[in-house]
């Protein structure tokens, strides 16, 4: 019955979201304040019901009821609970399900933080995200109904897919989706802008923190993604530009775009237009993103369903959004008024150029993406767009805008002096400029490359740390008044200097792993040794293990430093899954400090060894912890108080007025 | 029933929740243009902040203060030329009623539609702790499954699930059931019959080369076995040769006892005789009765004639998932492993490793114990 309940739910919230995309539109549009403000407890209310539907959902994975096709398709009572649970949405159709729970979720924060939103705004952002809302909600009951029932039931299910059964699957497509579906309010915000044909002075004060936050959990799924894909693959990379991989990474490029214009249209009410565009645009990536990993246009570990309908029912919303947005902005842009002036040099300058740098890449990855389906879809050739190609594309036009990073935030707003920056920026530049020096002739088997691109990641940390000192007048004011000059700076300026940080010690563990990388490979017998960067591994044999839902192999390796000390075994393994008869392999990580050890086994050679690959993974580690860093930017920059705008009514004086910061 | 309460409860309350706004007592809401005022005075508010800081020079922050200035009179300017919002209408009204109205009438129509209310949930637990007595035959099977899985070797286990396959419809879990007791505890006739019957249900009721074996086999174990003789008579039958066919009901007629089902069988089999001997799929009558008047050196010979124009047409036209099939299987019942295995390589080339019918021949092959080279190494 609960599995009913669900089902019932999940019904009622499609009818309910569909309320919420007409009488709050209509009320808008005749200036009836009644009828606007249906969409918040409707929002609420349809937030509430797929809730329930979802938590039915997870109940009958936990208790196995194979009455659901769902769970009999994609679970197995031999699982351990975590991957019952996350086997949730290890699926299509719980996946989605998912999707539409965190779309419903971010229209409910609309509709209760949004209380000092202008009415008509709030109303009309509320009803575009119903229809969002309401359009994956068809989608769901009408091609991808998680709650099939089954009769009689099965008494066994077929067991998820081994690769996804880890605890990346617990993390990894829930931040995601957060990312993508949190995208979809920044949408909703341009398109009720362009429904009104007014752009409010809150409107971009609104829209940052909707995309900050979608932005943080975006950078943090992708990188989960990217760590879970290292260690679980068993080939050690990070990144294969694989187009599942790009499908997440367009909408974050084009975020991060936003993000930046966001700002300059906060402050100087200028790039109004390029705003609303890029907040289309960014939202549209997001459901191409959907589109391609969902529809088997793909095929990889992420495309659960291969069903053409699915697929031209996704297509046909893909189609619906972003031809219906562009088209309401190509009739409505020109209503919306144009801001500030200011000069090429100056902090919108930077901002403009970050912009036009960015839109390129993305470009350049969509190109790359969709050429090789484009190709196959007319003349039937299967071409592949690899690595190659983005290497010398995407690379040589990131370099710039790396390079310009710490620049921005010391020019001033309208009118900046690019001389003045540079003079400031000396400093870091020439410990830059050190750090390649010595990179270069103190570190074995480093490239000029390799030491030009750690010198380029320390730039990019130095800079800001510049900029930081700078804001708090170090060198101008005695230290302890520079100490609480930095306490007392905003928390954007916090969040920049961290996001940009974080990009450097992201560059600089790519730099190194990809420069400085050692890959040795063998094949050993047990007692056999190898040597990799300084430490020798030792090879004691293989010893068959049983696990709840597996069988496995698995290699035990003990391995010593430079100086002959025994630093403890590392285990990879051979895992094979019975339910499905499904090959995975285990790779076995040793961390130290920020570098790891990492240790796969590959086939058996006829004369009884085993062929082991081993890798030194130098600086590997700072790759997601500078995702790490540049989301807790995102969350500094989310916690500034410029955000939080306040209401239009005879009140006293704001709090943000009270608390005035020593200075 | 509670269900029914559950889902009505659900619609009141969403109901309630469009009505809401419509009971509640109506505030003016401030204007648009308001909303811009205050954020504008909240951007003079953090400039004065940054300056006293010391963050923007004093030039910087005279200029961006007149900016600022200069947005709050154009709103001003905005806010006189708009006429404020008007009031509700009776279309309010009515629109309300209908958005408050379609909510029941759509969910629960479409529900009818997609829903199973009357379905109770089905919790494993609570499945397998039900009584033997009141427990299904599916869940018995599955409960032998769960203890055949971890014990692989119980050749009893595998004889007592088999024929209950069978009995289920489950004519290929059956034969992997009898392969195994007979690879595990040898050859009885019992087996042999059974084996034969589940390929005869594969088979949809022919009975095929491979299950003619099993019975002889049977019948050689245990000559008087009143089962694997009545299925060789068919066997028989579908070959052509009526006379040995009927010879042999004939003599069961004759042989067993009247409240043999067995008996009774083999008089019906007599009566239809006559009218049936249909054709079966495979080769045609006069190959079948040519190979029925070989001897057993000359019918493997044809045999593999067969196997290799089978071989050779699927060479050219490899578009043929039942084709693939019934040649690894011909190579499996010649004996022939690596021939099998190498028709299975080659059939999956052909329809493409990730299809579905590629998928099915492997399953297909693996149950006559033959598994891709890809797998093997």
């Amino acid at each position: 019955m609960t599995v009913e309940i669900g089902h019932f739910a999940l019904v009622l919230a499609f009818v309910l979201t569909l309320v919420q995309f007409t009488v709050p539109l209509v009320g808008a549009r005749i200036g009836d304040e009644r009828m606007m403000a249906v969409g918040g407890p409707t929002a609420v209310a349809a937030f509430a019901l797929t809730l329930l539907s979802f938590a039915a959902l997870t109940y009958a994975y936990i208790v196995s009821d194979f009455s659901v096709v769902n769970v009999w398709e994609n679970s197995h009572s031999q699982k351990p609970m975590l991957y019952k649970v996350t086997g949730v949405w290890g699926n299509h159709e719980g996946s989605m399900l998912l999707w539409i729970v965190i779309l419903a979720a971010f229209a409910a924060l609309v509709a209760w933080f949004g209380r000092n939103l202008p009415a008509t705004l709030r109303a009309n952002v509320l009803a575009v995200q119903g229809l969002i809302g309401a359009s994956f909600m068809l989608f769901i009951l009408a091609t991808s109904n998680p709650f099939t029932r089954l009769n009689p039931a099965p008494m066994e299910g077929r067991d998820l897919n081994p690769l996804l059964q880890d605890i990346g699957l617990a993390i990894h497509p829930p931040l995601l989706y957060l990312g993508y579906v949190g995208f979809s309010i920044c949408f909703s915000f341009a398109c009720a802008a362009l429904i009104e044909g007014r752009i409010d002075a809150a409107w971009a004060r609104w829209v940052r923190p909707w995309t900050l936050a979608a932005w943080l959990f975006l950078t943090g799924g992708i990188a989960m993604g990217s760590y879970w894909a290292y260690y679980e693959l068993g080939w050690g990379g990070f990144w294969f530009w694989d187009p599942v991989e790009n499908a997440s990474f367009l909408p974050w490029l084009a975020g991060t775009a936003m993000l930046h214009s966001a700002i300059v249209m906060e402050k100087r009410s200028a790039l109004k237009i390029w705003t609303v565009l890029l907040a289309i645009m960014t939202f549209s990536l997001s459901l191409l993103g959907t589109f391609l990993v969902r529809s088997g246009v793909l095929t990889s570990v992420h495309a659960f369903a291969t069903d053409p309908t699915r697929g031209v029912f996704i297509l046909g919303i893909l189609v619906f959004f972003i031809g219906g947005s562009l088209s309401l902005f190509a009739l409505r842009a020109s209503r919306l008024t144009t801001g500030g002036l200011f000069h090429p040099i100056s902090r919108e300058g930077a901002l403009v150029l970050n912009n036009l740098f960015l839109s390129t890449a993305t470009a350049t990855v969509l190109i790359g993406t969709l050429y090789p389906l484009l190709v196959e879809a007319v003349t039937g050739d299967k071409i592949s767009v690899g690595p190659p190609f983005f290497n010398m594309t995407f690379i040589p036009l990131i370099i710039p805008l790396l390079i310009a990073v710490p620049f921005g935030p010391l020019l001033a707003w309208k009118r900046g002096d690019l001389y003045a920056a540079c003079q400031r920026l000396f400093a870091a530049f020439a410990a830059s400029l050190a750090v390649v020096v010595v990179v270069w002739f103190f570190v074995d088997g480093a490239s000029v490359a390799a030491a030009l691109g750690i010198g380029l990641a320390f730039w990019l940390i130095f800079g800001p740390l510049t900029d930081l000192a700078l804001k708090s007048g170090v060198g101008n004011v005695s230290p302890g008044i520079a100490m609480r000059r930095f306490a007392g700076l905003p928390r954007s300026v916090y969040g920049t200097a961290l996001a940009h940080i974080g990009v450097g010690l992201t560059v600089l563990g790519i730099v190194a792993v990809t420069t400085l990388e050692v890959e040795r490979m063998a094949g050993m017998q047990p007692g056999d040794t190898m040597e990799v960067s300084g430490y020798t591994l030792r090879f004691d044999g293989i010893r068959p293990h049983q696990g709840p839902n597996f069988t496995e192999d698995q290699g035990v390796f003990t391995y010593f430093n430079a100086s002959g000390r025994e630093m403890g075994t590392i285990i990879s393994s051979k895992r094979l899954y019975t339910a499905r008869q499904f090959p995975t392999t285990e790779a076995g990580l040793r961390t130290h400090g920020l570098s790891q050890l990492y240790i796969a086994l590959g086939d058996r050679l006829p004369d009884g060894s085993i062929v082991v690959r081993a890798w030194w993974k130098p600086l590997v580690l700072l790759i997601w912890l500078g995702s790490v860093v540049m989301m807790i930017g995102a969350g500094f920059s989310l916690a500034d108080r410029r955000l939080r705008v306040g209401a239009p009514s005879a009140r006293k004086a704001r709090p943000a007025g009270t608390v005035e910061a020593p200075a | 029933m509670f269900f029914w309460i559950i889902a009505a409860t659900l619609t009141l309350g969403a109901c309630m929740a469009i009505l809401a706004p419509f009971s509640r007592r109506h505030e003016k809401a401030a204007r648009d243009e308001d909303h811009d005022l205050e954020v504008y005075r909240d951007q003079l508010a953090e400039l004065e902040r940054d300056a006293a800081r010391g963050l923007i020079a004093a030039t910087e922050a005279e200029q961006a203060r007149a900016e600022i200035g200069r947005r709050i009179l154009r709103v001003a300017a905005e806010r006189k030329e708009r006429p404020a919002r008007g009031e509700g209408t009776s279309f309010t009204r009515i629109a309300s009623l209908a958005a408050v109205l379609a909510v029941p009438l759509l969910s629960w129509g479409i529900y009818a539609g997609l829903g199973s209310p009357g379905m109770p949930g089905q919790p494993l637990e609570a499945r397998l702790a039900q009584d033997t007595g009141e427990a299904s035959m599916a869940q018995l099977v599955a409960r032998a499954e769960a203890h055949l899985a971890e014990n692989p070797e119980d050749a009893r286990g595998w004889e007592v699930l088999a024929p209950v396959y069978l009995r289920m419809g489950r004519g290929g879990d059956a034969v992997v059931a009898y392969r195994n007791a007979i690879r595990l505890d040898g050859e009885t006739a019992a087996r042999q019959t059974g084996l034969g019957e589940a390929l005869v249900a594969t088979a949809g009721g022919t009975v095929t080369f491979e299950a003619q074996q099993a019975f002889e086999q049977a019948l050689a174990l245990e000559p008087g076995n009143a089962r694997a003789r009545y299925f060789v008579a068919s066997g028989y039958l579908q070959d052509g040769r009526t006379d040995d066919a009927v010879s042999i009901w004939q003599a069961m007629a004759a042989e067993l006892p009247g409240d043999s089902p067995w008996r009774g069988a083999a008089v019906e089999a007599l009566r239809e005789a006559g009218v049936s001997a249909d054709a079966v799929p495979g080769p045609s009558q006069e190959q079948m009765r040519a190979a029925a008047d070989m001897d057993t050196d000359d019918r493997t010979a044809m045999i593999e004639d067969m196997v290799a124009g089978l071989d050779a047409r699927l060479r050219s036209a490899p578009d043929d998932p039942e084709g693939w099939q019934r040649l690894v299987r011909s190579y499996v019942v010649l004996g022939r492993q690596d021939e099998a295995r190498d028709a299975l390589d080659r059939g999956l080339e052909a329809m493409g490793r990730e299809s579905a019918q590629s998928d099915e021949l492997a399953s297909f092959a693996l149950a006559l114990g033959i598994s891709p080279t890809e797998l093997e190494e």
